[in-house]
């Protein structure tokens, strides 16, 4: 039984790769297709009922965590029933690319997004962009410090909240690693391992940050307007800052979505995420920034060209694993 | 020795099939890059978990067998008031879900976190287990052989500790065990109280780096942990005592002026383990803009209701299999079967989960995604609870009544059918509410492996939760409560029922 | 010197007196049963003896030290007393000599196995020592029950209904055996039952409690042949009562003019308590009786009989009992007990 069904997934590897080469020959037509989502459904589920209802075609979205859904493509391999994968972030995507289990986007998707917010391979696109901000405690904190490397100062012991294990997390310290090298990356790291509070994730920081356990914290811009949105703006403590110039903690990230099965109803919902209508329903429902031209980014927010971010394509920030391994020696994981 | 009939033998092996799936996707990860996960292994980290991990582990079996026997000796045998009270009081925190115990927590003490946390939450949430398990001992218990320690020169205590532990620690540390192996297990309330345990790393591993090899280096590990905290039990369990006949009037013990004390111990306990909690989900509840969409929460409610129906329902029945098995034939391969079903119980959900994606995705495609592949894991994880509830009435069926049938002219395997599965229909529907109101509260598994398109109280739960709306989290959460708790006070009339029968 | 001493031993539960006033005394070696219907308050004396209750009212006292009273009642481990439960409630898990050493907590290993191995012997049970207890039959467990108590040398050995589980015959055998026990160890004891057979067979004296009070206390042969009162007479023994008036010093009755046991006065009105034994039935074509029922038991049977309107029941010499449908003559034998009103 396995020994036969591992010769399929060889098979399927083998014809996968042969029909990559001719890809423009034909697609095969879907009248549903499935999405594995790892974005809330609240979010996701209005603006794929509004595809269908546009487009005519079927989606089933399967909702997960985007690390468990990647963690499932890679299980499921060459057998998996989607045909999307909408993931929170880069890091979900490329481990998922790298297996080998997306195909390459067309140009013509790939061309209406800033080559620095997709895949250099184009295996994945973005089509959200979100910036890693510092939130913090205006009461307490007086003045934003203009560098994230002024966190490891001995004065923020114990006052700076962090999530080593949540990816947006992890890709910034790649960036950092990418930017500034390995030494001073572990450097900062073990910093922080004296200095901050340990988090799962980015709305336990915002959380604690709003409760005055922590002075401040680092997360995705995001997170302060869903918190708004649900408990009322006017009943935030925190505010949000940026460090200074082009400095690497605040670094630009994306949602994105890769096409696991491709089809011309795989390729009309990517293209629908990227259209007018699917990027101003980020603007508007997520506050996150839409990354084609041509949409204005919510009122509330900096505009992504005056965000002073590093200097650093998205694509660069791959080798996960050599972060994981400064993270671990750091004692942060 | 006897042998069992086939049909038993079926089940029996097939439920063993199914839990050595996951050890072998697990192997089989393993031997992809056996150099990393020997790294792996051998990090600091790794044996800083381990040291993490036993010390939550020993540390909760510890106090939920001590508050969960002080609840059951109250409520059955002293005189304190309103012991039905506390009695169902014990029981209820089984319907919470431990995440939301702990989401319950930190809601309101925003700086509840670390050891001591996840310590006060994993034994308040697992405590119900031995408090029902010591509780259905108790009952059986004849007082009058108490009441002869006494006075042949017995305290008190030493009555406790000489000849009432004696009789309850079979039921005791097999509570036990489902305890350790729940908190060896358990992801979600520790991650979210911030402490480090083994499997909080095979998540990350997982999660953080993709790595499917030192995920299951760690899962092995854990597995090997499992079988050795199996081996202590089996090895401090004891046999089952014959049952005591309940003949002798049952004396519940006057606390005198203890009583106030007594009531406001049980009080304390009832606070922290149901209050806080169902406090918390109220605080939300009111707290914040969200409107409730009904035919959601009716569709979420269907959902859990379905898959804790049937799933309890096929793991009952794969349970009564195994248990009549490993206890009235108790024939070597029986006691195998059984040992291995409870070693996977350890293995966090998402192992399980992915080992299922793995092999229904590649090869049986036909359920994979379906409500059957569901079940499948649920069996493997819940198994062991199933049980640890069936088993002891299957044991307690006299085996007198067999052969009085037998001589009756009916065959071996109809006797089985007509005498000893009626008489512990009780005992086996009780083992299949436990397992119902588990699948009610799992999360992780039901993610990864629920057909699309599918929701139950859980995953909405967690969905409102992910994106902080914790007025919407709140009509699921305690719809679950509320219906987790129906199976919960089941459990707890079950295990009261020989009180009840005794004193009416 | 008096071994226990009950001086007005009152209990209620709420609103209810189980116990009103027992006064009781137990000598040294003395086999004293308490003997009542159920609902009578024993199983709850024997409660209150044993430290298991506090007494509403009255005291308790043991070889002279006031163990029970109002305000302090001593704890059960400390009174020195040992108890025989219904069931024998035996530890199930040790074994037949791990339960009988039980109480022998300071005692050397070595008197503790030699004291094991001599009640051992004295229950017939030394084939038995390392069983575990579900291996036991009724009366074995019974027996073990008995050596567990009496090992420590209790100073007063409590014995609640300790043969009611078991069957008829084996009630019996037990009986004596428990009798040549108790004798062998020299023992102090209280046995509580509602078998009237059980308490006048085994005890050197019967205490009778009715309604929460002992209403008579002495051998079985008094409690036998004098009841106090019609209640106690027809709980002890089958008896037929009947009115009559008292005649020149007899008591006239429907079966004749008949001789009290008791004390009269000349032209009380009462009833008099027949047993079944005082009947005496010939069997006479023309006799006044008819026989409407018969139970045989071998050695005797319980002859029915019909006569003069009144329904008796005689024993009678099984072999040579009337059978239904003869007619008989009625003579009543011996002295019977009149109680006035």
């Amino acid at each position: 039984m396995f020994k036969k069904s591992l010769a399929l997934v060889i098979a399927a590897v083998a014809a996968v790769s042969v029909s990559g080469c001719s890809a423009e020959a034909a697609l095969p037509d879907k009248s549903s297709i499935t999405v594995y989502a790892g974005r809330s459904e609240a979010l996701i589920q209005p603006m794929v009922d509004k595809f269908t209802l546009e487009t005519g075609i079927e989606v089933e979205v399967r909702y997960a965590g985007s690390a468990e859904l990647a963690a499932q493509l890679l299980e499921e391999g060459q057998n998996s029933p989607a045909d999307i994968f909408f993931a929170q972030d880069a890091g979900a995507l490329g481990a998922v690319a790298k297996a080998g289990l997306l195909t390459k986007l067309p140009d013509e998707i790939l061309g209406l997004v800033s080559a620095q917010y997709s895949a250099a391979d184009g295996s994945w696109v973005g089509v959200s962009g979100r910036v890693r901000v510092f939130v913090y405690n205006p009461d307490t904190v007086a003045n934003v410090p203009s560098s994230v490397f002024d966190l490891a100062e001995p004065e923020w012991q114990g006052r700076i909240g962090i999530a080593p294990t949540n990816a947006s997390f992890q890709a910034f310290v790649t960036a950092m690693r990418v930017l500034h090298g390995e030494d001073k990356t572990l450097e900062w790291l073990r910093a922080m391992k004296t200095n901050a509070v340990i988090y799962e994730k980015n709305s336990a920081i915002l959380e604690a940050v709003e409760n005055k356990i922590v002075d401040a914290g680092l997360i995705n811009h995001y997170y302060w307007f869903a918190m708004g949105r649900e408990i009322g703006f006017e009943n935030l403590t925190s505010r949000l800052g940026q460090f200074e110039a082009r400095d690497v903690g605040n670094l630009i990230n994306a949602a994105g979505v890769g096409i696991v099965s491709d089809s011309n109803a795989a390729r009309s919902f990517v293209e629908y995420l990227l259209g007018q209508t699917g990027q101003q329903y980020f603007v508007d429902q997520t506050s996150e920034y839409p990354l084609i031209s041509g949409i204005e980014a919510g009122v509330d927010l900096t505009p992504l060209s005056q965000i002073p971010a590093p200097d650093i394509d998205l694509s660069d920030l791959d080798s996960l694993e050599e972060t994981l391994n400064l993270i671990r020696e750091a004692g942060l994981i | 020795m006897r042998k069992p009939p086939a049909l038993i033998v079926v089940f029996g092996v097939s439920a063993a099939l199914l839990a050595v799936l996951p050890i072998g996707y697990l192997v089989l990860r393993l031997f992809e890059g056996l150099d990393k996960a020997l790294a792996e292994l051998l990090r600091p980290r790794t044996l800083e978990l381990l040291g993490n991990t036993i010390l939550l582990v020993a540390a909760v079996s510890i106090s939920a067998l001590v508050l969960g026997f002080a609840q059951a000796w109250f409520t059955t045998r002293s005189n304190v008031k309103f012991a039905s009270v506390f009695a169902v009081l014990a029981a209820l925190p089984l319907a919470i879900p431990s995440y939301v115990m702990a989401l319950g927590y930190i809601s309101l003490f925003p700086t509840f976190s670390g050891f001591f946390a996840s310590w006060l939450v994993l034994t308040l949430a697992t405590s119900p287990y031995v408090f029902l398990g010591v509780t259905a001992a108790l009952v059986r218990i004849d007082t009058a052989s108490e009441e002869v320690a006494r006075t042949l020169g017995l305290g008190r205590f030493q009555v406790l500790r000489r000849i009432t532990w004696p009789q309850v620690r079979p039921a005791a540390t097999a509570a036990v065990l489902l305890v350790a192996l729940y908190v060896l297990s358990e992801f979600g309330a520790i991650a979210l109280l911030r402490y480090d345990t083994f499997t909080r790393a095979i998540y990350n591993a997982y999660r953080g780096s993709f790595d499917r090899t030192s995920a299951a280096a760690l899962a092995l590990v854990l597995l090997a942990i499992t079988l050795i905290v199996i081996w202590f039990e089996r090895r401090y369990r004891g046999g089952y005592l014959a049952n005591t006949k309940a003949l002798g009037k049952r004396v519940r013990v006057d606390l005198g002026s203890w009583s106030w004390v007594a009531m406001a111990g049980l009080t304390l306990a009832a606070l922290v383990s149901v209050g806080v909690p169902i406090f918390s989900l109220l605080v939300w509840s009111l707290q914040g803009s969200a409107s409730l969409d009904l035919a959601m929460l009716l569709d979420a409610l269907w959902g859990s209701v379905r898959l804790a129906l049937i799933s309890g329902l096929v793991i009952g029945v794969f349970a009564t299999a195994v248990a009549l098995w490993a206890v009235r034939y108790r024939t070597r391969l029986g006691v195998f079967v059984e040992t291995v079903s409870w070693a996977t119980h350890a293995l966090p959900a998402v192992v399980v989960g992915l080992a299922l994606v793995f092999f229904g995705a590649n090869i049986t495609p036909w359920i994979y995604q379906t409500t059957w592949m569901l079940v499948i894991a649920y069996m493997i994880l819940f198994l062991p609870n199933a049980l640890a509830a069936i088993s002891t009435p299957i044991a307690q069926v006299p085996k007198d009544l067999e052969d009085v049938s037998q001589s009756l002219g009916v065959p071996a395997n109809r006797t089985l059918f007509k005498v000893v599965l009626p008489i512990a229909f009780p005992g086996i529907i009780a083992g299949v509410g436990l397992v119902a109101l588990t699948v009610l509260k799992e999360l992780p598994a039901t993610l990864l492996l629920r057909p699309t398109e599918t929701n139950t109280l859980a995953t909405r739960l967690w969905g409102a939760t992910e994106d902080l709306a914790y007025s919407q989290a709140a009509p699921y959460a305690l719809l679950l409560v509320i219906i987790a708790g129906l199976p919960a006070l089941a459990l707890n009339s079950q295990a009261r029922k020989a009180l009840s029968e005794v004193r009416g | 010197m008096a071994t226990l001493n009950l001086r007005g031993l009152k209990k209620s539960f709420g609103d209810f007196e189980v116990l009103s006033g027992v006064n009781l005394v137990v000598e040294d070696q003395e086999l004293v049963a308490v003997l009542g219907a159920s609902g009578s308050g024993k199983s709850t004396l024997l409660r209150l003896i044993a430290g298991f209750e506090k007494p509403t009212a009255g005291t308790i006292e043991l070889a002279g030290d006031e163990i029970s009273s109002v305000n302090k009642v001593l704890v059960p481990e400390k009174r020195n007393i040992g108890i025989v439960p219904q069931d024998a409630a035996l530890f199930p898990h040790l074994s037949v000599s791990q339960n009988i050493g039980f109480g022998l907590a300071g005692w050397s290993s070595k008197a503790k196995a030699a004291r094991v191995t001599e009640l051992l012997e004295i229950v017939e049970l030394q084939e038995f020592a390392d069983s575990s207890p579900d291996k036991l039959s009724g009366g074995q467990a019974q027996r073990v029950a008995l050596a567990r108590a009496l090992a420590p040398r209790p100073a007063i050995v409590l014995m609640d209904e300790p043969f009611s589980a078991l069957d008829a015959e084996l009630r019996t055998r037990l009986r004596l055996d428990v009798k040549a026990i108790l004798q062998k160890e020299g023992a102090t004891a209280i046995l509580v039952t509602h078998d009237q057979e059980e308490a006048l067979s085994l005890a050197d004296r019967v205490a009778v409690l009715r309604s929460g009070q002992i209403v008579q206390v002495g051998s079985p042969t008094e409690i036998y042949n004098s009841p106090v009162d019609i209640g106690i007479a027809t709980f002890l023994g089958d008896s037929v009562l009947i009115d009559g008036e008292v005649k020149n010093g007899k008591v006239v009755t429907l079966l004749g003019a008949l001789n009290p046991l008791n004390k009269v006065t000349e032209g009380q009105v009462g009833r008099v308590a027949i047993r079944g034994e005082n009947f005496y039935l010939l069997p006479n074509p023309k006799g006044e009786g008819e026989v409407v029922g018969q139970v045989f038991f071998g050695h005797d049977a319980v002859v029915e009989v019909v006569t003069k309107g009144i329904k008796i029941r005689a024993r009678s010499n099984g072999p040579f009992a009337p059978e239904v449908g003869m007619r008989v003559s009625v003579w009543v034998r011996g002295s019977v007990n009149f109680y006035p009103g």
